[in-house]
Order: C-alpha cells, then structure tokens, then sequence
C-alpha cells in the first residue's frame, strides 16, 4: 500500500469518527486543535484506524499522535511491519 | 466528688450576692466549695456544685473566673472548676469538670431521651424501607449492611434490635456536658449530649443529639448551624449557618457554607458545602463543595459532585421512590444530570444530562456522556486520566480523623480484588459484545448505555493493561519483601492456603472483603453467633486486618487461572514473565496518564491568558501562573515512577533468576 493509498484511508476514517467532510482535512491538520477530538474521539480514531489497517497500534504511543501526517507515518511503519 | 450541704454563712453570702434557690438544702457542694464565685444566679430542684478556684481561659490571653454567674440552673451537677455565665435555663444536666458555657439560651433535657440515638434516617430510598438506626458509634460498614442488606429481614432485624438495646442504655433524663467542653453564643440545646472537649460557638438550635466529641479529636460546631435528631462523631466541624435534620456524621466530616441535608448519613472525611443531600448514603470521602448542586437518594463513596450536578428520584407516578448507586471513586461532572435508578460503576466520571436508567457496574474507569440525547458508555477512558491517579494518592493523606478508635474501616487502594474483579467481569463484557456485534453496526447497548462497536477491542485491551499492572504490583510487593534465596521455600512463602480471599469482593462502604466473608456474617447474625455491636465491630476490624491475605489469595486465585496451572505448577518463568508484564504495562499506563497531564499544557490550555498580549505574553503568563510542564511536580513524580519502575523489575528479574532451584 502507497503512503498516498494510506493517506486516502486515514482521511475517510477520520471523516468517519469526526464527522468531517475528507477534503477538508488537510495533511498537517491537529486533530484536537483543528478537528476538534476531545479524549474520546482520540480513543475511538485509534480503534478505528487499528480495524480499518487490520494492526494493533501500541495505544501509549498512537495516543501521542497529534496530526494527520504523523498517522500516516505511524500507520504506515505498522503496515511495514505487518509486510 | 465528695458532697456537703451548704453552711448557714454560705447561704448568706451567696444571697448577698443575688443568688436565689428554691430550697437550699436541695444545693451540694464539694468539701472545698468557696462561694464567692458564684453570683447572681437561681437554682431550682436538687443542684451539686464543684470547687470553682481556677480561671478559665476564653482566648489567648482572656481569663475569666470559673465560678457561676447570671444563670439559672435546674437539677444539675456541677465539676470543678467550670465556667457557667449568662446561661438562660441550664436544666438536668451533669457537667464535667474544666466546662464553659457562656451565653446561652437554654440548654435542657426534656423527659426521657436518647440524645439522637435510635434515629431512623430513610436513606438511599426517600419513600423509606432502607431505614438507618444511627448511634454513636455507628460505623459505615454496619450502615451498609442495615441499608443494603433489606432482603434478608431476620438479619436485619437482628441488627435493629443491637442497636435498640444500646441506644436503650443511652436512654435518659439528664444529659452531660464531658469535660473541657465550650458552649457560647447559643439560643437553643435541647437534649443534648456533648462530648469532652467540644466546641459549640454560636449555633441557632442543637435538639436530640449527641457529639461524640474526645480530646484526641474533638467536635467543633459554629456559628447558626440548626440541627435536630442527629449523631456528630469525633472530628467533625460544623459551621456557617448548615441545616442537619435526620442526620449522622462520621468522623473527621466537614459540613459548611450553609449546606442543608436531611435523612443523610456522611461517613469519614465527607465534605459538604453550598449545596443540598437528601437520603444520602455518603461513604467514605463523599464530597460535594458548590452551589446548585443536590445529592438525592443514593449511596456514594470516595465520590466528588461536580457544580450544578443533580439527580432525580421522582418520575410524578407512585412518590420519590428511585435510588441511585455511585460506586467509589466516581464523579458527576458540572452541570450534569441523572434520572434514578442508576448504578454508576467504580471510578466512572457521569457527564451530561441523562434521561435514561443504566448500570454500568460492569464497566468500572468509564467516562459516561451523552451524546445525540443518548448515554454512551467509553469503558477504561478514567484508567489513564490525571485525576484518577491523583484522587487515588490524595485519599490516604486527606485522612483527617485523629481519633484512635476510627469507626469506619477504609482500604484505598486503587486497583483491589473488588475494582479488577469489575475490571474483568468488563473485559469478558467486552470480549462478548465484539463477538456478537456486527461490523456494520456502529453502537451495541448494554444495560441502558451505548458503547461504539470500535472501542469494544480498544476499551479491553485498557482493561488488559490495569489488570497485568495489578497483578504485577502486588507480586512485586510480596516479592521485594521476600528475601529467600531457593525458589522453593519462595514458591512456599508465596502459596496460600485460603480459598476465601479466591471468589468475588464487594465494597462495604469503604471496606474491602470477599463476598463470602459477608454471607457468614449474615448467617452468624442470624444464629445468634454474634450477639451484640461490640462482637460485629470485632469481626469488622478483622476483616480490616485480614485483608492483605484475602487480597493475597485472591491474586494468587486470579495468577492460576490466567496461567492455566496451579500454583504447585508455577515456575519461576512464569513469576518472571509477571514482573516483565508489570513493568512494561505500568510504564504504557504511566506514559498514557502523562499524556492526559500534558494536555494541561497545550495550546488550549493557555486560553484566556496573556489578557492584553500578544503568544509571548499569554506564554509568560501562563507560565507563572501553572508553571511549565517540566517543572509540573505531578508530571516528575510520574516519570520519576517510570525510573522506578524498570529499576525495580530489573532488580527483581536477577534475584529471580539467581534462586536456586
């Protein structure tokens, strides 16, 4: 899967759980700051990128994931992994 | 105290003085009575004076003559050196040596009475049918067995009848004053009993109560306070205007700022201001500090209200009949709302305003919030929260009461066999929801409360982690105090040959104990085996005591089953692996809880400061008003745990792996 492939999904996932249009989110996007997550949307996006990817993310260091770019990056090293 | 009949030139003297009696013969006095300190006061019925030669100090640096002046007393017995000035109507009283009243109302006993002991409080269920008998020395665990123990009616009314028999030895006509105790400023005491060493300043009306005041831990009542029928044990401080109708205070209690309860019971270290409780079981470091906020028919314990939280017990059909439980350590947030009956389950933060009845006893460290007009439920979200792991450090060290003789037994720790117990009921709960749920459906209910389908997974594996942190802690604990060189006589030291700590644990308002514990109980009540209160508090403080082997059992129980082997069959991989599990689960947790603090310092956080500034000034601002993340003493505690934490494992890991076989 391409960095773009992942970046797609992590968009529409996000969308999804946030209620947000995808186009709108931009790659630097804060979740808490410019998506608006509070702790429990933060928790349900772990989850929800842990089902869509099929991984299981180390929940201490997901949860210190602040951008969209920076879940693609963490996905993408899980993905690597998993290949 | 030795006792004579007035002299002819005594009787002159305190005439001469404006003293008046109904019948001098009926005045005592000690053999060494002087009546110079006794003034313009009448005395009625039978009256015994003490030796009045001390001064009393009122203040710092204020004294007075002990002695009587300006008072009017009725069949009363009078200690040494007492103080009584300005006093109303001082009728059937017995007042001990070293005692002040000054100005003050009256203060009477009227008839028979038991000084606010044997009163029924409808707590947890305003229409009644959970009635608590309080007494002096009432604790939380016999109220929790008299409130939730209702099914088994011969227990109960063994229990009642305890109680009746000593609150009919505490039946009388005449009330005491203990030593040392101070009354001033107050308009009306009505059968009263005050403990040694109390304090009442300026209190409106005290009626049919007692104050188990002592030295160690006395009473203090301030200014405007009303109560009636009511028990205030040591350590307690009530003041500033507070309304009490029907109510039991425990030891080292708080009650200010014109809160008002009624039919409330507040156990150990319970604080209430501003606001209102109405048949409320408060255990344990209930606390509820603001206005607008109503605690209503329900049993809380190591419990905060938030500002404007509320609950309602009242659907306009048969009465105020619903209740509510709040497991311990639980919060209600500001403003927020709940439609008994509910049961909130252990250390779960209740957002919002909800209108629906649930129970989310299963699934303890919850945040519950609402959303769409629905409750939802995210299981294991206050594991990893700042406040959870700061409430759990702070309890111990807010314990207040001085008195030695504590009445309410309370176990604090976080993680315990009563929480994990939940923990793991949660964790099958989960793992039963994922199975059966599927993944096109976004939510699944349970008990009243939705959870979304994608935290099932998510939410379990938070349980996993607080479960193999427990596990771990407590082996580690055992482990560190062990200093056996064979891993036999370890393997020996560790076992436990009591099953009774292996089943399920319930919360007795603060104190922790195997479920079976209780049904003996229940049974031995009922038998007769325990005939009295002194033999129940005896078996109370050994459950207290017995507790780290209970606990012991239970882990070892817990250790078996996920092993799949029993403890002959352990090996010192297996001990290892725990420690390994503990470690680095207990740095995850660590690491997840300094994530929540570091919030406390992002960006949003700075809001509103820097008011006339540019970033840089609200920055500086900030920083000296909350300090930096760096510097923040709960952040360096917890990384300095982390440090700990992989010293202590690694140390643990060699010594395990230098045991000789």
């Amino acid at each position: 899967m391409t960095m773009d492939d992942v970046r797609t999904r992590v968009k529409s996932v996000i969308a999804h759980v946030l209620k947000a249009d995808s186009a709108l989110i931009a790659d630097e996007a804060n979740f808490i700051f410019d998506l608006g997550a509070d702790s429990m949307q933060s928790l349900e996006l772990v989850a929800a990128f842990e089902e869509e990817f099929g991984i299981e993310m180390d929940e201490d260091k997901a949860l210190e994931v602040q951008t969209v770019n920076e879940a693609v990056e963490f996905i993408s090293g899980y993905l690597r992994k998993k290949q | 105290m030795s006792l004579r009949h007035l002299s002819n030139d005594e009787i002159t003297r305190l005439e001469s003085q404006g003293c008046w009696a109904e019948d001098w013969r009926q005045v005592h006095v000690s053999a060494d009575f002087s009546p110079h300190r006794v003034q313009n006061s009448r005395f009625f019925g039978t009256v015994e004076l003490g030796r009045f030669s001390a001064d009393v100090e009122l203040e710092p640096d204020i004294l007075r003559p002990s002695g009587i002046y300006e008072s009017t007393l009725q069949d009363c017995s009078i200690g040494d050196d007492v103080r009584i000035a300005a006093v109303g109507e001082l009728v059937r009283y017995r007042v001990e040596d070293g005692v002040v009243l000054q100005q003050i109302g009256k203060l009477t006993v009227i008839g028979q009475t038991t000084f606010g002991n044997g009163t029924a409080l409808d707590v947890v269920n305003e229409g009644g049918g959970r009635s608590l008998l309080i007494f002096d020395r009432l604790s939380a665990q016999l109220a929790y067995c008299l409130v939730h123990y209702r099914h088994d009616a011969e227990f109960i009314q063994r229990l009642e009848a305890m109680i009746r028999e000593y609150c009919a030895a505490k039946r009388s006509a005449r009330g005491i004053i203990g030593c040392n105790a101070r009354i001033e400023g107050c308009a009306v005491l009505e059968n009263l009993v005050v403990g040694p060493y109390a304090e009442i300043r300026g209190a409106a009306e005290l009626c049919d109560g007692t104050l188990a005041s002592n030295e160690a831990d006395p009473v203090r009542i301030g200014a405007g306070v009303v109560a009636r029928n009511f028990i205030v044990q040591s350590g307690s401080h009530i003041g500033d205007g507070v309304l009490l109708y029907h109510c039991f205070l425990g030891q080292g209690v708080r009650l200010g700022k014109q809160f008002s309860a009624e039919h409330s019971a507040f156990f150990a270290n319970c604080e209430g201001f501003h606001g209102e409780a109405v048949s409320v079981l408060a255990g344990p470091y209930t606390v509820t500090h603001h206005k607008s906020t109503l605690l209503i028919a329900a049993h809380f314990s190591f419990f905060n209200a938030g500002s404007n939280s509320n609950q309602s017990n009242h659907m306009y059909k048969l009465g105020p009949l619903h209740q509510g439980l709040f497991e311990r350590g639980s919060k209600s947030g500001s403003g927020s709302y709940l439609l008994w009956p509910c049961r909130i389950g252990a250390f779960t933060v209740v957002m919002g305003k909800h209108t629906a009845n649930f129970d989310s006893s299963d699934l303890p460290f919850s945040y519950i919030d609402v959303q769409d007009g629905k409750s939802f439920i995210t299981p294991a979200m206050n594991l990893f929260t700042v406040g959870t792991k700061r409430d759990s450090a702070k309890w111990p060290s807010r314990d207040r009461r001085r008195d030695l003789d504590k009445r309410d037994r309370i176990h604090f720790d976080l993680f315990n066999p009563f929480v994990l117990g939940r923990v793991l009921r949660g964790m099958d709960l989960l793992d039963k929801l994922a199975e059966t749920t599927p993944s096109e459906q976004e939510v699944v209910k349970h008990k009243g409360l939705y959870i979304k389908r994608l935290l099932l997974k998510t939410c379990r594996k938070f349980y996993e982690i607080a479960v193999q942190v427990s596990i771990g802690q407590m082996l580690v604990d055992k482990l560190e105090a062990s200093h056996t060189l064979s891993w036999f006589a370890l393997k020996r030291e560790l076992a436990t040959e009591s099953a009774i700590g292996k089943g399920e644990w319930i919360d007795v308002c603060g104190l922790l104990v195997p479920k079976v514990k209780m049904e003996e109980l229940l049974c031995e009540i009922r038998s007769g085996a325990i005939p009295d209160l002194e033999q129940l508090d005896s078996r109370f403080d050994a459950w207290y005591n017995g507790c780290s082997i209970d606990c012991w059992a239970w882990l070892v129980g817990l250790i078996e089953k996920r092993l799949e082997r029993t403890w002959d069959q352990i090996e010192i991989q297996h001990l290892e692996k725990l420690v390994q599990e503990w470690r680095d689960q207990g740095i995850k947790l660590n690491n997840l809880i300094l994530h929540d603090a570091e919030k406390e310092f992002d960006v949003d956080s700075r809001i509103g400061y820097g008011i006339d500034g540019d970033g840089e000034i609200a920055d500086g601002d900030f920083t000296a008003v909350r300090g930096s993340l760096a510097e923040n003493s709960f952040i360096c505690q917890l990384q300095e745990e982390n440090r700990k934490i992989i010293e202590r494992a690694e140390s643990l890991l060699k010594r395990l792996q230098s045991l000789s076989q």
